[in-house]
């Protein structure tokens, strides 16, 4: 273990006792502490990722909880270009179904790609609502 | 004179702000996000439908392409596999299409969602790089019922809703 790791971990050791005793929980608690940061941090991360932020409120005071990994976490939210998809098992199964199908094109679908055969395709032309009033 | 399609550049930004959608993050991310995208971060390209009215040139709609890389969540065995290519499966992600609230129900819709397919057909075919998927984000069960009209499937029940169609038939592979 490098030194860099070995002070590291003293720092978490320090703070997780701290914490412990805090919330209640005897010396021999250590597993309850850890499902409790772990049950707390989810609950964080579930809000950062719904694009939501968190904000410690009394009165007129507020306090906005900051941290990069949430920041990112919400702007990939809000921003949404995502590279990579990750699908679910579930997910999987229904791509594999698509996958699995023959050809077999809605009529839009078999429109949309004999407008985009035609040489001339017009986009619509436009009437605003707020010109019409 | 008709609707014109014209990639963002930072020539539009006055034109941005005056974009109106129900959907605030669809007109957040055309105001903030698109054009860092597309001109320093190199994430995505977005596509801008530009009408001319007497009041000068509005935005009635747009629509955003990115490259994607389609992944399973879990290493688990499953059957549905031997029935797919090698994950990752390559895509194009059709990260957002919007339309003026002013504007809607007279086609723009539509056709930017043909311009999209195009553009993301015609790289499929002669473009140096190969992809699978067209997939997007359904963002209500308006969108769903849009896309599934011209084939796409629903991956998941929630929202968004992310949908998939396959580009193999499309592109002659």
């Amino acid at each position: 273990m490098s030194r860099f790791q070995a002070q590291t971990n003293a720092v978490i050791e320090e703070e997780l006792d701290d914490l412990r005793e805090r919330l209640g929980l005897r010396a021999n608690q250590r597993a309850d502490l850890l499902r409790e940061i772990a049950s707390l941090a989810s609950w964080v991360v579930r809000q950062a990722e719904a694009g939501r932020s968190i904000e410690a409120r009394r009165g007129r005071d507020v306090e906005a909880l900051g941290n990069p990994l949430l920041d990112r976490l919400r702007e990939r939210r809000t921003a949404g270009v995502a590279g990579r998809i990750a699908l679910r098992d579930s997910e999987v199964e229904r791509l594999a179904a698509v996958l699995d199908r023959g050809f077999s094109p809605t009529p839009a679908l078999r429109k949309a790609l004999s407008r985009l055969a035609a040489t001339k395709r017009r986009p619509p032309k436009l009437r605003w609502r707020d010109d019409a009033v | 004179m008709p609707v014109r399609i014209a990639a963002l550049t930072r020539q539009h930004r006055p034109l941005l702000k005056g974009f109106q959608n129900q959907h605030a993050s669809l007109v957040e991310y055309l105001q903030r996000y698109a054009l860092r995208h597309a001109e320093k971060d190199l994430l995505a390209r977005t596509f801008l439908a530009i009408d001319r009215t007497a009041g000068g040139e509005r935005i009635a709609g747009y629509f955003t392409l990115a490259t994607a890389s389609v992944e399973r969540r879990s290493v688990s065995a499953m059957e549905a596999l031997d029935r797919l290519p090698q994950f990752p499966i390559p895509a194009v992600l059709l990260a957002r299409l919007a339309v003026d609230d002013r504007a809607q129900g007279q086609g723009l819709g539509r056709f930017l969602f043909e311009e999209a397919l195009g553009l993301t057909i015609e790289l499929a075919r002669t473009g140096p790089v190969a992809f699978r998927l067209f997939v997007t984000d359904a963002i209500d069960g308006a969108a769903v019922r849009f896309y599934e009209r011209f084939g796409l499937v629903r991956l998941a029940d929630g929202y968004p809703c992310r949908m998939v169609l396959d580009l193999k038939p499309l592109v002659g592979g």
